[in-house]
């Protein structure tokens, strides 16, 4: 196996599901999706309010609640060298070396029990041989087919757990963190900035309080060192006369001064993942262009890499590499930012940029008619198909999985009927419903 | 700093409170339906012996002289003397004895709730609905609903029928320090110059219990309900997902980031449940026997003691008062926005 490059992801989310089991109602507001994140890079997601957006981030951060939970199946890998290492050597107990596991893994075998249902089409694979075994194990099978240990959360592909700093490959998956070393990776390797600076600072400590909280957590400082720390963050986000206001309250501070300090309070623990839920649409267009040219310049100091949620195109193309297009729990589009806005292949990515202010051809602006859809079941059809002007037949009786837009365009891939647009319709719909009898045979829970 | 402006700024405001307060009992005095000559000798009094009565009372004197006398002897805690229940016997005597076991009665009934309703309504709303939530939930409603006259007599007549045993399985009487009965006024002798003399205190909280469960039991309720309220509220709040997010332990979290904001919505109860104890203590004092300044006022009113009446008044006013600046003082010292203007 190969030691990690700085192309390789950093965070690989596959087949993420969320869902909320309410007494009314499941709703399953992610619902399988997969994308990554490689080290440096600014991945955009996109999509109406409801579309699961920030959902994702939760999961991600490990901050869903009941009712609602991440379900089997789903995998976030977390693919930092270091991380796995430091990992490795404090939680020896629960980190395990899968080619020790390996050497008695034998997937035909365990594909054929009856106890599990599973099958290896869940995996996107034909064959139950060709399914990886660091895949089934970090989807969270590994426990009840007795692979691993259920608190396990910490996969060596390369090098002995034995020895951590040797250690040339490995993930933490995120999905099976709990206790210590879940919040080891909130705030210290993974931060989140939320939506509302209003309100995501609390009112009664100072700001230097929350930030030196975060300091004093992840990177052990005290006193002295820890004050001067949370100055150096204020500064370093833009705030001036810093040794002053470090000492004020939330209140003290205006809208666009308290998202610089959430920025910096995120900023406290130099994680490697930032996540950016919305961070600028409580803010007015001047504040936000500043909020936005700050996140791009501490991006570029520090090496960090960036999910940045927002439902405004403009914000997207200014601070994304790659987009996800989110609509109703799935991803329904991805591609490189450039291509996304000149080529979109999605009836659902062109209706949002068609509705972008001065987009549109007459004098009305464009919209898409209708509501996102709340999804309660596993999609069998187009969930977009209600609302879209090019629906046909098909669209309510095959559901679209993402396919590469065009032969050889790996990186831009698109969830609907019409793409791969090189084949002939019926010809990608066939592969539609392959695509898709492999997976959902899978997900019969 | 601005927020302790703003806390001498609300002192100061009590001063014109206070003067309104005195005016109004001295009006209600003076002008009120009760004749002070008839009150100190009774309806028949008449002649030669009223009059006198008059002169000596300075009921003769121009309004505005009585006014100021009034006042003058108010604020240097000159409170007169009696006329009818304690005949002739200075209003500060009364209320040095009378006053220890109202504010011991008070005390416990502060305490009781403060020490029981807040750490149950953080419990329920630490776990909402869950089976230990319902029932703290629910059994505030039914301590709230339960008035205190009723709740007295019931606990009264619960408590005597253990005596030698009984239905519960433990005599009251006995539990503990003996006392011989359950009602009646507590000595609160137990700081002697030779230190505290422990079973004379045990004596004295056990009487005192019983009233202090009832005198606080609404508050207990109401404290609860808002103590659950205003967790669940808080710990919904965007900036406790932001320190989840941080990476902060939940012990952290809920001593930190919850309690403190919890806490913020209570103040304004716990003081406001103590200006009831006030008038709440009238009926439990006199229910439980307890020779206190709530019994003592009951009284003065319905005899027509009025410097009797108006002096407790006075004393209550000033306690609301002192009351009202330890709130803004509790309310300063636990949100930095008070006293914030933009």
């Amino acid at each position: 196996m190969s030691v990690a490059t700085s192309t390789d992801p950093i965070l690989d989310v596959r087949n993420l599901q969320t869902a909320f089991f309410t007494e009314k109602e499941t709703i399953r507001a992610v619902d399988g999706i997969s994308f990554d994140i490689r080290r440096g890079e600014t991945v955009g997601i996109v999509g109406e309010s409801g579309s699961g957006k920030s959902v994702t981030a939760r999961s991600i951060m490990g901050l869903v609640d009941s009712p609602g939970r991440t379900l089997r199946g789903s995998s976030v890998q977390f693919n930092h060298l270091e991380t796995v290492r430091e990992y490795a050597s404090k939680f020896p107990d629960r980190t395990v070396d899968l080619e020790t596991v390996a050497a008695d893994y034998d997937p035909v075998a365990l594909f054929d029990r009856e106890t599990v249902d599973l099958t290896p089409a869940a995996f996107g694979c034909e064959n139950a041989a060709d399914v990886p075994l660091a895949d089934i194990v970090a989807a969270g099978y590994g426990d009840e087919l007795g692979l691993v240990d259920e608190d396990d959360c910490v996969f060596v592909t390369d090098g002995s757990p034995d020895t951590p700093t040797e250690i040339d490959d490995g993930f933490v998956e995120i999905t099976r963190l709990s206790g210590e070393p879940r919040r080891r990776m909130r705030g210290g390797r993974i931060a989140m900035v939320f939506q509302d600076p209003l309100t995501s600072l609390n009112p009664v400590y100072t700001v230097g309080n929350q930030i030196k909280e975060s300091v004093r957590l992840h990177q052990g400082l005290r006193g002295e060192a820890a004050t001067q720390e949370a100055i150096d963050l204020l500064e370093a986000v833009g705030i001036p006369d810093a040794r002053r206001r470090v000492n004020e309250y939330p209140h003290q501070f205006s809208g666009g001064m308290r998202q610089r300090a959430v920025i910096a309070m995120a900023l406290a623990c130099e994680p490697e993942l930032l996540i950016c839920d919305e961070p600028t649409t409580a803010l007015d267009v001047t504040i936000q262009a500043q909020i936005l040219d700050l996140l791009a310049d501490l991006q570029a100091e520090r090496d960090l890499s960036m999910m940045f949620i927002t439902h405004d195109m403009g914000v997207i193309a200014e601070i994304s590499d790659r987009v996800n297009v989110m609509y109703a729990g799935e991803i329904v589009e991805t591609a490189d930012v450039n291509e996304l806005f000149t080529d979109p292949r999605h009836p659902y990515t062109r209706g949002l940029l068609e509705s972008i202010p001065g987009q549109q051809s007459g004098d009305r602006l464009q919209t898409i008619e209708g509501n996102v859809p709340t999804p309660n079941e596993p999609a069998t059809s187009c969930r977009f198909a209600p609302r879209c002007p090019k629906a046909f037949d098909e669209c309510d009786t095959v559901h679209p999985v993402p396919v590469s837009v065009d032969e050889g365009a790996d990186d831009h891939t698109a969830a609907c009927l019409l793409c791969p647009e090189h084949r002939s319709t019926d010809d990608a719909i066939d592969q539609h419903r392959r695509r898709n009898a492999r997976r959902t045979g899978g997900d019969t829970e | 700093m601005s927020r302790w402006r703003y806390f001498f700024k609300r002192l100061l405001l009590s001063v014109p409170v206070l003067f309104l307060v005195m005016t109004f009992i001295f009006v209600l005095l003076r002008m009120g339906p009760v004749d002070p000559v008839a009150a100190r000798l009774g309806p028949e009094a008449s002649g030669a012996e009223a009059a006198r009565m008059r002169e000596r009372l300075g009921l003769n004197d121009p309004l505005w002289e009585q006014y100021l006398d009034f006042i003058t002897d108010l604020l240097t805690l000159d409170l007169g003397k009696s006329w009818v229940i304690y005949g002739d016997m200075e209003v500060t005597r009364i209320i040095s004895f009378a006053g220890p076991p109202t504010l011991w009665l008070g005390f416990w009934a502060i305490l009781l709730p403060l020490f029981i309703g807040i750490p149950l309504g953080f419990y329920a709303g630490l776990r909402p609905n869950s089976g230990g939530d319902y029932i703290a939930s629910v059994g505030g409603i039914l301590w709230q609903a339960m008035p205190n006259f009723w709740l007295s007599i019931i606990l009264l007549a619960a408590l005597r029928k253990t005596k030698g045993g009984g239905w519960f399985g433990f005599d009251w009487y006995t539990l503990g320090p003996d006392i011989r009965s359950i009602t009646g006024t507590p000595e609160l002798a137990f700081a002697t110059a030779s230190g505290i003399d422990w079973g004379t205190l045990a004596s004295d909280i056990k009487l005192i219990l019983p009233p202090a469960l009832v005198l606080g039991s609404a508050s207990m309720a109401a404290e609860l309900r808002i103590g659950r309220t205003a967790i669940l509220e808080t710990i919904n709040s965007n900036y406790v997902e932001t320190a989840k997010a941080k990476g902060l332990t939940n012990r952290v979290i809920i001593w930190k980031h919850v309690f403190r904001n919890a806490l913020i919505p209570l103040v304004p109860v716990i003081t406001n449940e103590a200006f009831l104890l006030i008038g709440g203590s009238v009926i439990v004092e006199y229910l439980f026997n307890i020779n206190g300044l709530g019994k003592i006022f009951f009284q003065a009113t319905v005899q027509g003691d009025l410097p009797l009446a108006g002096a407790l008044l006075f004393i209550f006013t000033v306690v609301i008062i002192l009351l009202n600046i330890l709130q803004d003082f509790l309310y300063t010292i636990i949100d930095p926005r008070v006293g914030y203007e933009r």
